[in-house]
């Protein structure tokens, strides 16, 4: 017993000081978030006029984008016609550029024979066509789409080219993609296009006749019916322009005409031009909600659901210029509340001298465990996740400083009711542990599932809130168990001790 | 090693020493009056003006003007304070690139004529022309999906605390804690909204704070309740007293842990908003020292009384007199009080007790009863090695 209690005591203090040492050392220490340190910013313009509407969709699809992409707290806003990004923990302005190369436009096209479209250039590896400039046989990429393959921005050949194309045709062509009709005439609807499918052969497009705004967003789901499919609500307002394209691909209008006998009209949905789906449509009206199937493997179907949520840019940005942005609330302001907190730790710890005297000592040394404990924390978290410290989140732990104080005042109080009931310190400090503990475990509990949660589901600076909340509540229940508890339990056995009614400011009260 | 028990004289002592009988259930109106009137005072605050959504929730105005030596983060400040623009939720920043260094400053919206004095104030602080500077409208950064994803994420973490609470408590202390919450998180808002401070993201952090410390804060006094439930169960001790009596247990527990969460936040409004100027932290702090004090006050005077009102139909029934004082004061210190003991001795201002020195000082307090200790005393250690 008694030897598990040092081991205890001496273990966490051995381990939080090598943390503490090694993230000194190394030089880590908590990214600070924009407020405090500055970062860099991005200026993004839109390619072509954009209202207001479009660049605040725009603005939250970033956000969106960023954060899913572990860039945490990103300050997105729209000044004038330009989107500004400032990126907290991003060292250098090419980092930051690339990183907000977020851009990606859905756009709905009736397909169209591949005579409508003008001929090719025939030396452009990205439409597939092969050595003799016929257009190669419609191959399919095994498997997967990473993810990362719809973060393509510019319609850039190279990345858009497949990474393998089999030499063979596959036995199963999927009824998304058009076979190859091998005749192309050089004459042409305007606005069509070849563009590359994601399975790497082309298909003729006519003009784009409405945007992925038409769907709601975040509502495709994967379906499993019969095959699976991908099932999308349409927006209110979407519904009209939607059911306009689907008409004329349903009766095979001239501007989406059947390119297969039996086959219906075609809607490519397309993605920074890259034909992600090609469904035929099978019903002229649509109301509410579209179901798109075919014989999608599981892992195309769960790209187009993630294309369809992640939503569409109404209209295509491009990054202009990168600044570097320093701390927006002043340096003072860290200054100032370092200074602040450290006096308020001193009052605090002041106070509880005062009033526990020699007892105080264990606080002292639990609220110096305490801290190097979180810092270390939040220094590896903030590494990991680009979570950055702002001037909310050292306030935030500046209260904590009180929670944490609380479980030595609810532990100390305890053990005094117990030495009034007539028990030894020595049997009194165990006792109350374990009533103390079951208090503390409770109360803290309940700020954990808040951070979790918040952490789960929230954005931007609640997540980082919830982050830290979930770091001090970590910290202060380990250093409650594993240093409060050997360091009073060890001490209660002390001469020291004995002499409680001093050691523990008891006489204090004493009439 | 005996120990002193006396009631000590002075209420100061007394709530040092737990000795405290103050019958909260008994004032359980003034605590529901004075909640009733913060919750209506931020209601029609609320309706009247609002709160003051700051730059980063409605946007705002926005400068882009050249940088130089003599024109800096502070020459802009001294523009605004001089055109009396209010500065705590403005943002000035410093953007450089290797072509041109630009001082960005962000403010709440202006009237169409004091922006344009303040370009032109601009203008003349920085050297250059009206035309050199960009004025231009920003938007918020905190979109409306923001606060979406926030208050769903909030209302499942309540819904699961209340769960939690069920289960490891029972509903109606999730009911009381929740409804305490309310009022804290309220109070706060309502400081914002009746002095018209500026709401940034940061006030909605304090704002979730406090909400965090007042769960905590009454998770605490209730698990002495519950504690105490099964401690007077053999007597069978009505559910009010049992309230009462852990309320009074924890009391000191409360106010030494308020004095230590609120002391750094004091720290934080006086020295480091009054003395060292960082404005930005002013309002912040003052909104969680409100929350803090809230969140304590309401676990003792709105969540207790609560429980004690929702569980005096349906607990045990008693047709005697509610616990008060001595009698109540002997229960808290666990005085051996049986709960049956219907006819209490009057209270003998003699100290009977065990005492230093069994000297007899006639100061006025209680007697202690003859079975104060505990009623089973503790069990012999046994001689083994340790």
């Amino acid at each position: 017993m008694h030897r598990r209690l040092w081991f205890s005591l001496i273990g966490v203090v051995l381990i939080v000081s090598t943390t503490l040492a090694a993230n000194l050392a190394t030089g880590n220490t908590p990214i600070l978030g924009l407020d405090l340190q500055g970062g860099v910013s991005v200026i993004l313009a839109p390619t072509e006029p954009a209202t207001n509407e479009d660049l605040l969709v725009i603005r939250d699809l970033i956000r969106d984008e960023l954060e899913s992409r572990g860039i945490a707290e990103p300050d997105v806003r729209v000044q004038g016609d330009t989107i500004v990004v400032d990126l907290p923990g991003v060292r250098d302005q090419q980092e930051a550029l690339s990183a907000v190369d977020v851009s990606g436009v859905v756009e709905l096209r009736p397909v169209l024979n591949f005579s409508d479209c003008p001929v090719p250039d025939a030396t452009d590896p990205a439409l597939g066509l092969g050595d003799d400039g016929s257009l190669a046989p419609a191959g399919t990429v095994a498997g997967s789409e990473e993810p990362q393959g719809f973060r393509r921005s510019a319609p850039d050949p190279d990345t858009t080219t497949p990474e393998t194309v089999p030499e063979t045709i596959p036995d199963t062509v999927p009824d998304d993609t058009v076979p190859v009709t091998p005749t192309p005439v050089p004459t042409g609807v305007p606005g069509a296009e070849l563009l590359p499918t994601r399975d790497g052969a082309v298909q003729c497009v006519g003009p784009a006749q409405g945007t992925g705004e038409v769907f709601e967003r975040g509502s495709a789901t994967l379906t499993l019916d019969a095959g699976f499919g991908v099932a999308v609500d349409l927006r209110g307002d979407g519904q009209a322009t939607w059911n306009n394209l689907a008409s004329q691909c349903y009766n095979a209008a001239p501007t989406c005409p059947s390119t297969q006998p039996g086959v219906r009209g075609q809607i490519a949905i397309v993605l920074d031009s890259v034909v992600q789906s090609s469904p035929q449509v099978n019903q002229p009206n649509f109301t509410d909600s579209v179901a798109i199937t075919g014989s999608f493997t599981r892992e195309e179907a769960e790209a187009l659901v993630a294309v369809l949520n992640r939503g569409a840019f109404p209209v295509e940005v491009e990054a202009q210029e990168a600044r570097t942005v320093s701390a927006s609330a002043g340096s003072d302001s860290l200054q100032a509340a370092v200074i602040a907190g450290l006096l308020g730790m001193v009052l605090v710890v002041g106070f509880l001298i005062a009033y526990y005297r020699w007892l105080a000592i264990v606080i002292v040394g639990g609220l110096v465990v305490w801290a190097a404990m979180v810092f270390s924390l939040a220094s590896l978290v903030s590494g990991w996740t680009n979570y950055a410290l702002s001037l909310a989140g050292i306030t935030g732990i500046i209260v904590a400083i009180g929670v944490t104080v609380d479980s030595y005042v609810v532990f100390f109080e305890r053990i005094k009711d117990e030495l009034r009931n007539g028990r030894t310190i020595k049997n009194a400090a165990p006792r109350s542990f374990k009533m103390t503990w079951r208090t503390i475990l409770s109360a803290d509990v309940i700020s954990l599932i808040g951070a979790f949660i918040l952490f789960w589901l929230s954005v931007g600076s609640v997540r980082g809130f919830a982050l830290y909340l979930g770091l001090t509540t970590v910290a202060d229940l380990l250093v409650c168990y594993f240093f409060t508890r050997p360091a009073v339990l060890l001490l209660a056995r002390t001469k020291l001790m004995a002499r409680r009614e001093k050691v523990l400011g008891l006489e204090v009260a004493t009439a | 090693m005996t120990f002193d028990t006396t009631i000590a004289p002075t209420g100061f002592g007394r709530l040092v020493k737990g000795q405290t009988a103050i019958d909260f259930y008994g004032r359980r109106r003034g605590g529901f009056i004075a909640a009733a009137v913060v919750v209506l005072i931020t209601v029609v605050s609320l309706f009247t003006q609002g709160l003051n959504l700051g730059l980063d929730f409605e946007g705002g105005d926005a400068w882009d003007i050249p940088a130089s030596e003599t024109f800096g983060v502070d020459e802009a400040q001294e523009v605004l304070d001089a055109n009396d623009v209010s500065t705590t939720g403005a943002r000035i920043q410093l953007r450089s690139s290797e072509t041109a260094d630009v001082i960005t400053v962000q403010v709440e919206e202006l009237p169409r004529e004091q922006a344009a004095e303040v370009t032109a104030d601009f203008a003349a602080a920085a050297g250059v022309t009206v035309e050199d500077i960009s004025f231009s409208f920003t938007s918020s950064t905190w979109g409306g999906e923001i606060t979406e994803a926030a208050v769903r994420a909030l209302v499942i973490f309540l819904f699961i605390v209340a769960i939690f609470i069920s289960v490891r408590f029972e509903w109606r202390m999730a009911l009381s804690a929740l409804t305490a919450m309310a009022h804290d998180v309220v109070a706060a808002v309502g400081v914002y909204s009746v002095f018209q401070f500026e709401v940034t993201p940061a006030t909605v952090i304090a704002f979730l704070t406090i909400l965090g410390y007042s769960l905590y804060d009454t998770i605490v006094v209730f698990d002495r309740v519950r504690e105490n439930e099964g401690k007077f169960a053999g007597v069978r001790m009505p559910y009010v007293d049992v309230v009462n009596i852990s309320v009074n247990q924890v009391v000191v527990r409360s106010v030494i842990t308020s004095m230590s969460s609120v002391l750094p936040v004091i720290s934080l409004l006086l020295v480091g908003s009054g003395l060292l100027g960082a404005v930005t932290l002013r309002e912040f702090a003052l909104a969680l020292l409100v929350g803090m004090l809230a969140g304590v006050y309401s676990s003792i005077f709105i969540a207790s009384p609560m429980l004690a009102t929702l569980k005096a139909r349906t607990g045990r029934t008693s047709h005697r007199e509610r616990l008060t004082g001595d009698r109540l004061r002997a229960a808290v210190i666990g005085a051996g009080f049986t709960g049956r003991v219907e006819a209490a001795p009057e209270p003998q201002p003699a100290v009977v007790g065990a005492t230093h020195d069994g000297s007899d000082t006639d100061d006025g307090s209680l007697v202690q009863p003859a079975d104060r200790l505990l009623t089973h005393p503790p069990r012999p250690r046994k001689k083994k090695r340790r």
